[in-house]
């Protein structure tokens, strides 16, 4: 059997995973994607049956973080094999080839799953002055979109930077960036947004994908639904505090201690959509607000550029109060100064009184 | 863990949830008694407080059965003190849970052992055979 024939139920057969390893993970997708328990069995099935999955992504204008995250993800075995089972063709950071041979190696990739590969857009597009300021082997990346996207069964743009344009596109974008779905109108899009995006959340949308053979449901930003269905308000385990009227003013007085809201801290928790209150970081560590910090809104379009910054309330108002954070760190500053004058001169006093 | 899929549900207090899952409960085995056909609730995707778990797991009792499942992590299926009502709780490598269901089926299908799996363990079964038989001294 050669590898293209192998299905993902006799890759799992051959490294000794049977039939319920691959149920039981059904059973944790299907709970992760929001779809009825009684799901399990088919998708379990389909899986079992599924041939590996080409997908070819392309790294456009961005800063390698998405990859990271999702590189760097401690997922359980199961979802390392589904990786496996995914038959990455073509991505520059990670393949061995370069230059002629990685563009030769994209070109087969293409022609040998014509109409099949999933095409994963890490970064945004910059299209002003041609596209001239992202070229991948002296092509702009607006190029390479247009060239690749009409043979690909999906695109998932990964990352706010792919969905929205994210960081690139903040002001006075220079560079013209945009989002994918601005380039391409005529394709299956889903949106991962994130800065960066949350592994679980690509890895849902990969093994739906696979499962089922089509996109999970969509919202009317085209981001999956089961994690994006919700504000990271509505999950908050801060929440009954906001319903309370109880909020810290500040990131250290005793509302900040007590776990209160940091709504008047500049949260965007009310107005972004995203899983991180549920699904979590670091393995289900915690995430932003629990580490004691209000959501910045990466998910969101144009999140760079909101108005009033991240500090300032989604009501208004004039955010925490710096006056006080900036006294206290003007005094941390003159003291470290006092400090480090003092250490100077206390080693070099033992140097002035070495014996000659 | 899955992302809870409905928002706030504190008016009904805690009973009120108990109350209302028990009913669902109820209607997933009348369904099965009716048209053979299983069911099952995914309480992570719930607004559950740890509380709420509690009561219902308490409510729905300890029956005679319970299974372990050593694939990925550790999974324990255990029938409630209602025939046909099994309280399942998976999760991962790090311990971490990544499904917490009250499934209503005679057995839950993880436990069954397939024709397929049969199949495979009887070839499996066979080669050992033949393996020791090999060893053996004559």
């Amino acid at each position: 059997m050669t590898a293209t024939e192998e299905t993902l139920g006799d890759m799992l057969a051959r490294r000794g995973f049977g039939r319920r390893g691959l149920l039981k993970f059904a059973i944790a997708m299907t709970a992760s994607l929001a779809l009825p328990p009684g799901m399990a069995p088919a998708m379990a099935e389909n899986l079992a049956a599924a041939k590996r999955q080409s997908v070819i992504w392309l790294s456009f204008q961005e800063c390698t973080g998405c990859l990271e995250t999702l590189l760097r993800t401690s997922s359980p075995t199961i979802a390392s094999l589904i990786f496996d089972f995914i038959s990455l063709d073509y991505q520059e950071a990670l393949m061995a080839a370069s230059g002629s041979a990685a563009e030769l190696t994209l070109r087969q990739a293409v022609a040998a799953n014509k109409g099949k590969y999933l095409l994963a857009i890490d970064g945004s597009v910059p299209v002003a002055d041609g596209g001239v300021y992202s070229l991948t082997g002296g092509r702009a990346n607006v190029s390479m979109l247009e060239e690749f996207a009409p043979d690909a069964a999906a695109i998932l743009a990964i990352g706010t930077c792919a969905a929205y344009g994210g960081i690139p596109k903040a002001y006075p974008n220079p560079t013209g960036a945009v989002g994918v779905e601005d380039v391409i109108a005529d394709k299956p899009i889903v949106n991962i947004p994130g800065c960066p995006p949350i592994p679980e959340v690509l890895s849902g949308v990969l093994v739906f994908f696979v499962s089922f053979g089509r996109l999970p449901d969509l919202d009317d930003r085209k981001r999956p639904l089961a994690y994006f269905g919700t504000t990271i308000h509505d999950q908050c385990y801060r929440r009954p505090f906001y319903d309370q009227g109880k909020f810290a003013k500040s990131f250290d007085d005793e509302g900040a201690r007590q776990g209160w809201c940091l709504f008047e801290l500049g949260c965007k928790g009310p107005t972004t959509h995203n899983a991180c209150a549920s699904v979590k970081w670091n393995n289900g560590t915690s995430f932003p607000i629990e580490s004691g910090h209000g959501c910045l809104g990466c998910s969101e379009p144009d999140f760079w550029d909101q108005e009033g910054g991240f500090y300032t309330s989604l009501a208004g108002g004039t955010g925490p109060g710096w006056q006080d954070s900036g006294i206290a760190a003007a005094a941390g500053i003159a003291g470290g100064a006092a400090a480090a004058f003092a250490a100077r001169h206390k080693t070099t006093k033992p140097d002035q009184e070495k014996p000659e | 863990m899955a992302p809870p899929r409905v928002k706030n549900f504190d008016f009904l207090g805690d009973d009120g949830l108990v109350d209302a899952l028990l009913t669902e409960v109820a209607d997933n085995l009348r369904n099965l008694l009716s048209h053979q056909r299983p069911g099952s609730i995914d309480l992570l995707g719930l607004p559950l407080s740890p509380t709420c778990l509690a009561t219902l797991e308490a409510r729905l009792g300890v029956g005679e059965i319970s299974a372990s499942l050593h694939v990925s992590g550790e999974s324990l299926i255990r029938e409630t003190a209602f025939p046909g009502v099994w309280w399942t709780r998976h999760a991962d490598e790090t311990g971490r849970i990544v499904a917490l269901l009250i499934e209503v089926a005679e057995v839950p299908e993880i436990l069954r052992a397939t024709k397929a799996d049969m199949e495979r363990g009887l070839q499996r079964l066979g080669e050992a055979t033949n393996f020791t038989l090999a060893r053996q001294p004559r």
